[in-house]
């Protein structure tokens, strides 16, 4: 947890800074969150991943004060907001289904934030073209919120939120109702308007690789704890534990016994599966090499790269990952059943408690 | 009108009575009854029974034809008796034209208006031998069912509408109907009243009595002035009047229930409370009553069974039975002799107390023609009574 | 052919009704307002006078009678109003399971139960001795006794159901998040109640006041019983039926004038297509 963006930020407190203090959430019998701490500074993209029941939406509601917090406290900026109700926090939120009023049109849809604020229209109506302008949708501020498109509406709900120019933006799997083309150009547009708006973001996602593709840090969320907190490289390539390592894309855990057999240390490593080289009789390893002998059990061609899965002597089954090249004939070449060697860079696994 | 209107459930322990009034009015015995010439139409009596036909349809009060006396009867007659219960006199006057009926329990605001409208037909009481001389002074030959000479109803009961009070709250007698009609009246806000037309008749009783200028002789008979000083007598009541009541189980609970503590009532209403500190008076001004009769459709198909059920009903024991079971004084006085129950029924409801029948006004309908026996104006009818009753209450 | 012969079949129950019965009836009770009565029988007659419409007019009594039923149905009206939007976001939003299933049978538990109990049932409450007065009079608190207020409660009792139940199903249909929605964009509970929540229920409210109103204007079984001295359209036509049919005919379109202005009011909000 010692990220270096959050040991720096420890000591000074920004406007856009929060920080969760031994935060707790139990619904009747079942604890949703469990003493949590949470540091995120100002101008941080935090993705929050987990499986659902995992605790993350939880927490944002929490954030953004539509849930109580059972114990613990939250700050913003260094102000304790634990009892504040939502519509005095000074953070908004773009939901999930967007949760546009069905009976405002898009501009006064975006307008409401400023209308609650006691802002006239001609005062406002500036701001809301610019945030209209913003998400590119100017032609459709007269619509009603059921004539537009999914991802019109999304980039709608998060001018809402924006136009308030809120110190945090809370983001509810915004993306989740999205065919994947659409989804990635949204992800795009996400990053480049976090960077311009400089805002705090707290995104929350069950998608591993929108979470690594957006983010700054990664929090990843099981059981109501985090499990790993870190920059997207840190969780992906050195997941602190068997959970992080299976949620974040396909990993080989290997057990201590093997482990040992093979260093002499009985440790429980996890190495990703392009880290494992399928190894021909002619490549050579290097002495920071492991290397285990098995059968080719299985080849699936992914596109972009190939599994080989290859089972052990002693049971255990390992995922390498290659990249397809330009030329079939420079792929990899094995059979089902075949013998083959594969091997990995101590330095590339991760040790896992 | 009187409405008796049936609240269902509500109601049950006075479902039972929930037929109020009746009819009939009559003035004076002497005066009015016989020497008035009404034009009505002429039609025919019924000469002789005959063989029974197999039914017979009777509108009724709840309570006036039940199985305790209708199965003998059919038992005796072969006639089979089919009842159609009515709530209203209004709505029996309805049901009368329809010519479906053959008889009906007419009450005085209906029966002068079914004579006239030619729908019962004259009877020849000859052929109801217990028409006889136990019928009750008070009932014979009185206006509803002696028009010209000629008789259209058989008296079934009747009965007064008294000043009940709360002795708790109404702690001396009233001898006046005044503590109900004066704004100074020390129950101003906690008095009933009834709920019709016909109630007019009430303020009228109270302004002969008290205004005599006015010249009211009949309190059924009122010319457009003196129907006007009525309507403002029940104006002047209607700022002190807790409620109007026309259903019977609303006027007991305003009792019990404190909102009222004096007011218009029947004996059977005051028995009904079962509570002995609601005590009630006939006032010194008299008061108005109610008396209903069987009438005879003029288009019977049935007349013999008719008859024959007016004749049953008119012996001294179903008489008492109906008159029991309503909760009035019957009109065959055989009945009182019969037992002491009998006895002490028709001394709870006066029913052989002709002074003190005296001072009642049954119920009549108006009309034009005064029944007091004025030429020289007209007399208000009842549409007229309807319209300037709406008006009381605004 | 055939398909023209099954839509026949379809509509013939619905068109007699709608054509046979309920036109039908309509009608001759607007013909018989054109008719007159014999003073002496009470029988009508067929005619041509407008003379019963003049009443409602002349008579100051009918017309205050008028004005004062109004007055009374848009009273019970506001009131199922003020009372079905609180209980229904109560209820909807805040109340736990068995807390909204109890509130759910409290509010159609009136239903269930005959109008006339339930007009005596209020009738024992306030009288002076009833349960309202026992209940707060400890308070300094006297009831109403029977009056127009009492009417006015009585029918709000009658009719909520009416009001409350779609209003509450209105309110349970909006997707949660628009109340946190809201709530994120800095409005209060009441600014979302007014902002949001009323004008989506909208239509639930009108289509419930659609009853409220109407049924209120046709009542008049509440003021014989719990009114004192109340005088209601009603009254006068229960008062006339028998007695003056065409009076009470022409008295009878005056309820029905005021629900066709009611309709077209609403209709101009275009409220009732989302019905």
């Amino acid at each position: 947890m010692s990220s270096p963006i959050a040991a720096t930020m420890a000591s000074t407190t920004a406007a856009g800074d929060v920080s969760l203090t031994g935060v707790t959430k139990t619904f009747g019998d079942m604890t949703a969150v469990r003493d949590l701490d949470l540091n995120v500074p100002q101008g941080e993209f935090l993705s929050m991943l987990g499986p659902s029941g995992s605790g993350k939406t939880t927490v944002l509601r929490m954030i953004a004060g539509f849930e109580d917090t059972t114990s613990g406290s939250i700050r913003i900026g260094g102000e304790d907001l634990t009892r504040v109700p939502p519509h005095q926090r000074p953070v908004n939120t773009v939901f999930q289904d967007y949760a546009l009023f069905p009976h405002l049109t898009i501009a006064e849809n975006v307008a409401y934030g400023l209308r609650v604020r006691g802002q006239s229209k001609s005062d406002r109506s500036d701001a809301v073209s610019s945030a209209i302008a913003q998400v590119r949708l100017e032609h459709v501020s007269s619509r009603l919120p059921h004539q537009l498109s999914g991802g019109q509406r999304q980039r709608i709900a998060l001018a809402r939120a924006l136009i308030l120019r809120p110190r945090v933006l809370l983001l509810d799997e915004p993306l989740g109702a999205l065919d994947k083309q659409l989804r990635e150009e949204m992800q795009i547009e996400l990053k480049s308007i976090q960077r311009e708006v400089g805002i705090t973001f707290i995104f929350v996602t069950h998608d591993q690789e929108e979470a690594l593709t957006l983010s700054d840090r990664v929090a990843v969320f099981n059981n109501g704890r985090i499990e790993q907190i870190g920059t997207a490289r840190e969780v992906y390539e050195y997941p602190q534990t068997e959970f992080v390592a299976r949620f974040l894309g396909l990993s080989n855990i290997i057990p201590a016994r093997t482990v040992e057999q093979l260093t002499g240390q009985a440790r429980v490593v996890s190495v990703r599966p392009e880290r494992v080289r399928l190894l021909t009789d002619a490549d050579a390893t290097s002495g920071n090499d492991i290397v285990l002998a098995g059968t080719v059990a299985e080849i699936v061609y992914t596109g972009p790269t190939t599994r080989v899965l290859v089972d052990t002597a002693d049971g255990l089954r390992l995922i390498t990952e290659t990249q397809n090249s330009h030329h079939p004939a420079a792929d990899v070449e094995v059979r089902r059943g075949d013998r083959v060697r594969v091997a990995w860079t101590d330095d590339h696994s991760a040790t896992l408690p | 009108m009187k409405s008796r209107f049936f609240t269902g459930a509500a109601v049950v322990a006075v479902a039972a009575l929930a037929l109020t009034g009746c009819t009939a009015s009559a003035d004076e015995s002497d005066s009015a009854g016989g020497a008035l010439k009404i034009d009505v139409p002429d039609l025919p009596t019924h000469e002789k029974i005959g063989d029974f036909e197999d039914s017979l349809d009777i509108v009724a009060w709840s309570g006036f034809v039940e199985p305790a006396w209708s199965d003998d009867f059919t038992k005796e007659t072969g006639c089979t008796v089919n009842r159609r219960v009515a709530g209203t006199s209004d709505e029996m006057v309805q049901l009368m034209r329809t010519g479906d009926y053959d008889l009906v329990t007419a009450s005085g605001d209906a029966s002068l208006r079914l004579i006239a409208g030619g729908d019962v037909a004259p009877l020849n009481l000859d052929l109801v031998p217990n028409f006889g001389d136990d019928i009750v002074e008070g009932m014979k030959g009185q206006i509803y069912d002696t028009i010209n000479g000629k008789s259209y109803g058989v008296p079934i009961g009747r009965g007064a509408n008294i000043l009940q009070y709360n002795s708790e709250v109404v702690t001396e007698e009233p001898t006046s109907w005044s503590v109900a009609w004066e704004p100074d009246s020390p129950y101003a806000g906690q008095i009933i009243a009834y709920d019709a037309p016909i109630y007019i008749a009430d303020a009228a009783v109270y302004l002969m009595a008290h205004e005599p200028d006015l010249g009211i002789k009949n309190p059924y008979a009122l010319d457009k002035e003196q129907l006007a000083a009525a309507i403002d007598l029940l104006k002047q009541q209607n700022k002190i009047v807790s409620e109007y009541w026309a259903d019977p189980a609303a006027q007991i609970t305003s009792f019990a229930g404190g909102n009222t503590v004096v007011g218009t009532s029947w004996e059977i209403l005051r028995k009904l409370t079962e509570d002995e500190k609601f005590k009630s008076v006939l006032p010194e001004e008299g008061s108005t009553g109610w008396s209903d009769a069987w009438m005879l459709s003029a288009e019977s198909d049935s007349p013999n069974c008719a008859y024959a059920w007016m004749d049953y009903t008119s012996a001294p024991e179903v008489n008492g039975q109906i008159a029991m079971g309503f909760g009035m004084a019957p009109a065959n006085a055989a009945f009182c002799d019969l037992n002491d129950e009998a006895k002490a029924h028709c001394d709870y409801f006066n029913a052989t107390d002709e002074e003190y029948f005296k001072k009642v006004w049954f119920w009549t309908t108006p009309i034009e023609q005064c029944i007091d026996g004025r030429t020289d104006v007209q007399c208000t009818n009842f549409q007229e009574w309807t319209d300037a009753w709406l008006t009381v209450k605004g | 052919m055939k398909r023209r012969t099954q839509l026949a079949g379809l509509l013939a129950l619905p068109m007699f009704w709608l054509v046979g019965i309920y036109i039908f009836s309509l009608i001759m009770l607007l013909a018989t307002a054109f008719w007159t009565t014999d003073p002496f029988t009470s029988k009508v007659k067929p005619g041509f006078t407008l003379r019963n419409f003049e009443q409602l007019i002349v008579n100051p009594a009918y017309l205050s009678t008028a004005v004062r039923t109004l007055l009374i149905a848009l009273a019970v009206t506001a009131l199922c109003m003020l009372i079905s939007v609180p209980l229904g976001i109560f209820m909807a939003k805040i109340a736990k399971p068995w807390l909204r299933g109890l509130l759910a049978v409290a509010i159609t538990l009136p239903l269930w139960a005959g109008y006339l109990v339930k007009i005596l049932a209020m009738r024992v409450t306030f009288t002076d001795e009833g349960f309202f007065n026992w209940a707060l009079g400890p308070f300094g608190i006297t009831g109403p006794s029977f009056s127009v207020t009492t009417v006015i409660l009585t029918l709000t009792y009658l009719w909520l159901p009416y009001m409350a139940i779609p209003v509450y199903t209105a309110i349970r249909q909006l997707p949660a998040n628009l109340f946190d929605a809201s709530a994120d964009l800095g409005a209060g509970a009441w600014r979302t109640i007014r902002t949001i929540v009323l004008p989506l229920i909208k239509p639930a409210i009108i289509a419930g006041s659609i009853f409220t109103f109407s049924l209120s204007l046709g009542d008049y079984i509440a003021a014989k019983f719990v009114g004192g001295s109340t005088q209601m359209i009603g009254s006068i036509i229960a008062s006339n039926i028998n007695l003056n049919p065409p009076v009470a005919a022409a008295f009878a379109v005056v309820p029905i004038a005021f629900v066709v202005v009611y309709l077209l009011s609403v209709q101009r909000t275009g409220a009732l297509e989302r019905m």
